[in-house]
C-alpha cells in the first residue's frame, strides 16, 4: 500500500515529481539521502544472505567451496547441476509430494471450519460466543512444545503417528485459531444488510455464506490460506515427531536430516532449502497487498 | 416487519412473540452448530492435551515404556529446582526472549518510519522485506549457517580479507546464543515493521499539517504525534513476539541443538530433548507446565489488550 501521496502540487507526477515535492517539502535532500543509506544498510544485513544463498545453487561444487571470495561466478562456473540434481531425486520428490498432500488438505480442512466458526463468531449472539473468541486467541499463546508429548501419546494410541491424519490434524490446529481471527475480522466490515437482505429472500444461512460472505470476503480467505498453507508447508516440530519414515516425511524435515548428515554438500542443501523456501514465497506474492489489512485486523503471527 | 392488525392486538402480538422467539432460539443453535467444528477440534487437539501435560507432569513415564505410569506428586518440580540445566535454559529463555523483542521492536520502528516515507522506490522494498518471515525456519538457518560457515562461508571470507577470525560461528560458546537470538530477529522484524507502518498511515495527516503550523520539528512531530498513535499496535506486536520468542524452539534446534554446551538450551528446546530423546516424559512436562505458567501472564495482557480493541 503506498503512503498517502501528499505531492504534486505543480502538476507534476512519478518519480521526479514526487523527488520535487518531497524535496520541496522538506527541503532536504540530506533527510532523502539519510533514508536510502539507512535502508541500503538495513537491506545489506537482509538480503545478502537470501541472495547469496540463491547465488550459491548455481555455482559449480568447487567454487561453492572455495576458500576465496567469488561473488559473481563467470559462466563456466555457472551449472545448474544442483537443480538437475536434487529435483531428479526420489526422497526429494516424496517429501515434495508429502507437503503438499498436508499443506493443501490443512488449508482446505482449516478453511472450512474457520469459515464456518467466523461467520458463526460474526453473526450470531449466543451465550459463551465472547468467551469463545477469547479461548481460541489463547490457545495460540500454548507453549507447543508442552502439548506435543500428550498430542504424541494421543496419535500413538489412535494408531496415526506416521500417517497424514496425525500431521494434518496437528497443523489444522496450529493455523486455526489466527484463521478464525483473521476471517472474522474480514467478515465483521461486511455489512450485515447484505445478508439479511439475502435472508429475507429466502437464503438459509448456508446459502448467505456461499453466495453473499464468502465472494465478498475472499481476500480474507486469500490471507488465511496463506497464512495456514505456511505455518503446514514450514512446521518442523510435529513433522520431526510424527512422521517415522519416508512415507509421510516433509520437505522442512527432510532438509534437517539431510543438512545434519551431510554438511559437505552444500551445493544440493542450498538448492533443496532453496526449493523448500519456493512455494511460500510464490503464495505470499500472490496475497501481499492483502496482508496489511489483515495485519491491521488482528495480530498475525508464524513461530 | 410486519405491522401489526389493528384487530386483536393482544393475541397478534403474542403470536408474534411465539415466532420471534422460536426464530431467536433456531438461529442461536445454528449458529452454535456453525462453530462446533472448530471448537471441537480446539478441544481435542490442544485442551485436552494441554490439562493432560499438566497431569503427565506429576507422574513419572517414559516414552518406552508407555504403560507404566507411576504418580510422584511434586517430585518432578522438586527436580528443577536442582537441576542446573534448567536454570540455565530459563536464564537464556529470557535473555533470548529480552534481547530479540528489545532489538526487533527498535528495528522495526525504524524500518517503518524509514519505509513510509514517499520516496521512489519504497513499494517494492515494502514486499521484499517480508520475504524472511515466510521463509521456513529451516531454510533461514541452513541460510546462515552457509553465511557463518568455517573457511567457505561469507562472513568468514571477509573477515578474512581483513585479518579477522576464520570460524564457525554457531559453535563458539559467546556468540551461539547471540546469534540464534539475531535468527530471531532477522526472521520478524519485517513482520513488527510492516504491522507499525499500517499503523502510522493510518494517522490522519492534518495531524501532522496542524502541527508543522506550530512549527515542530520532525523529532517532536515523531514524539507528540505518530509514538502516541502507534502505541496500541505497539504493545500487540511486542506481547506476541515475547510470546513467540519464549516459545522458541525450531531455529534453535536446527542451528545448534542447544549446544554448545548447552549454551543456547532454552526452555522449549529442553522439553523436546528431556521428552523425546530422553524419554523422559513426566520431567519433560514439568518443564513445559513451568512455561506454561509464565506465558499465561502475557496471555493474559495480550487478550487484555484485544479486548479493549
Amino acid at each position: 500500500m503506498a503512503a498517502p501521496s501528499k505531492t504534486v502540487q505543480d502538476g507534476r507526477t512519478g518519480i521526479v515529481g514526487r523527488f520535487d515535492a518531497f524535496i520541496g517539502e522538506d527541503n532536504s535532500i540530506k533527510h532523502a539521502l539519510g533514508v536510502y543509506g539507512a535502508l541500503t544498510l538495513y537491506f545489506i544485513w537482509f538480503l545478502v544472505p537470501i541472495l547469496w544463498l540463491a547465488l550459491s545453487t548455481i555455482k559449480t561444487g568447487s567454487i561453492i567451496q572455495a576458500d576465496e571470495l567469488i561473488i559473481i561466478p563467470s559462466i563456466e562456473q555457472i551449472t545448474f547441476a544442483n537443480y538437475e540434481m536434487v529435483l531428479t531425486n526420489p526422497q526429494f520428490q516424496t517429501m515434495f509430494f508429502n507437503s503438499i498432500v498436508i499443506s493443501v488438505s490443512t488449508t482446505i480442512l482449516t478453511l472450512i471450519a474457520g469459515v464456518l466458526g467466523a461467520y458463526s463468531l460474526s453473526r450470531f449472539s449466543y451465550p459463551g460466543r465472547k468467551s469463545l473468541l477469547i479461548a481460541f486467541m489463547a490457545t495460540k499463546m500454548l507453549p507447543p512444545a508442552l502439548i506435543l508429548i500428550p498430542f504424541f501419546i494421543m496419535m500413538y494410541t489412535l494408531n496415526l503417528v506416521n500417517s497424514y491424519t496425525g500431521i494434518i490434524l496437528a497443523h489444522c490446529v496450529r493455523a486455526l485459531p489466527l484463521a478464525l481471527w483473521l476471517l472474522k475480522g474480514f467478515f465483521d466490515d461486511i455489512p450485515e444488510a447484505l445478508d439479511e437482505a439475502a435472508r429475507i429472500d429466502g437464503c438459509s444461512h448456508l446459502k448467505v455464506l456461499y453466495h453473499v460472505i464468502v465472494p465478498l470476503a475472499k481476500p480474507g480467505i486469500a490471507v488465511a490460506a496463506f497464512y495456514t498453507f505456511v505455518t503446514s508447508w514450514n512446521d518442523f516440530l510435529f513433522v520431526s515427531i510424527l512422521s517415522q519414515g519416508d512415507s509421510t516425511r516433509t520437505l522442512p524435515f527432510g532438509l534437517y536430516l539431510f543438512q545434519s548428515a551431510n554438511t559437505v554438500n552444500w551445493g544440493a542443501t542450498l538448492t533443496a532449502a532453496t526449493l523448500t523456501a519456493i512455494p511460500s514465497i510464490v503464495f505470499f506474492a500472490l496475497v501481499q497487498k492483502y496482508i496489511v489489512k489483515g495485519l491491521a485486523s488482528g495480530g498475525m503471527h508464524g513461530s | 416487519m410486519a405491522t401489526p392488525h389493528k384487530e386483536q392486538p393482544r393475541l397478534q402480538q403474542l403470536r408474534r412473540f411465539v415466532t420471534e422467539a422460536k426464530w431467536f432460539t433456531q438461529e442461536t443453535w445454528i449458529g452454535i452448530g456453525l462453530v462446533v467444528p472448530a471448537t471441537l477440534m480446539m478441544m481435542v487437539i490442544i485442551v485436552y492435551p494441554t490439562v493432560r501435560a499438566i497431569w503427565i507432569s506429576f507422574h513419572s513415564r517414559s516414552f518406552l515404556q508407555l504403560d507404566q505410569v507411576q504418580w510422584v506428586g511434586l517430585a518432578n518440580y522438586q527436580q528443577l529446582l536442582e537441576d542446573p540445566v534448567f536454570s540455565q535454559a530459563l536464564l537464556q529463555t529470557v535473555f533470548l526472549t529480552v534481547g530479540a523483542v528489545v532489538t526487533m521492536y527498535l528495528l522495526g520502528l525504524g524500518l517503518a518510519l524509514l519505509l513510509k516515507e514517499n520516496l521512489p522506490g519504497l513499494g517494492p522494498l515494502r514486499s521484499i522485506s517480508m520475504v524472511s518471515w515466510v521463509i521456513p525456519p529451516v531454510v533461514i538457518v541452513i541460510i546462515w549457517s552457509w553465511m557463518l560457515e568455517a573457511d567457505y562461508g561469507l562472513i568468514n571470507l571477509i573477515s578474512q580479507m581483513f585479518g579477522g577470525p576464520n570460524r564457525s560461528w554457531f559453535g563458539t560458546k559467546t556468540w551461539a546464543l547471540p546469534l540464534v537470538t539475531m535468527l530471531r530477529v532477522w526472521k520478524d522484524v519485517p513482520f513488527v515493521a510492516i504491522a507499525l507502518m499500517a499503523s502510522m498511515q493510518s494517522i490522519p495527516q492534518e495531524y501532522y499539517e496542524a502541527a508543522e503550523i506550530d512549527g515542530a520539528g520532525r523529532l517532536q512531530k515523531f514524539r507528540h504525534i505518530t509514538l502516541p498513535n502507534i502505541t496500541y499496535i505497539s504493545m500487540i506486536m511486542i506481547v506476541i513476539e515475547t510470546i513467540a520468542a519464549f516459545n522458541s524452539f525450531q531455529m534453535i534446534y536446527i542451528a545448534t541443538g542447544g549446544g554448545p554446551v548447552n549454551r543456547t538450551e532454552v526452555l522449549g528446546t529442553y522439553v523436546y530433548q528431556q521428552a523425546f530423546q530422553e524419554y523422559a516424559l513426566g520431567y519433560a512436562s514439568a518443564v513445559g507446565t513451568v512455561m506454561l505458567v509464565l506465558l499465561t501472564i502475557f496471555t493474559v495482557v495480550y487478550i487484555k489488550l484485544e479486548d479493549t480493541e
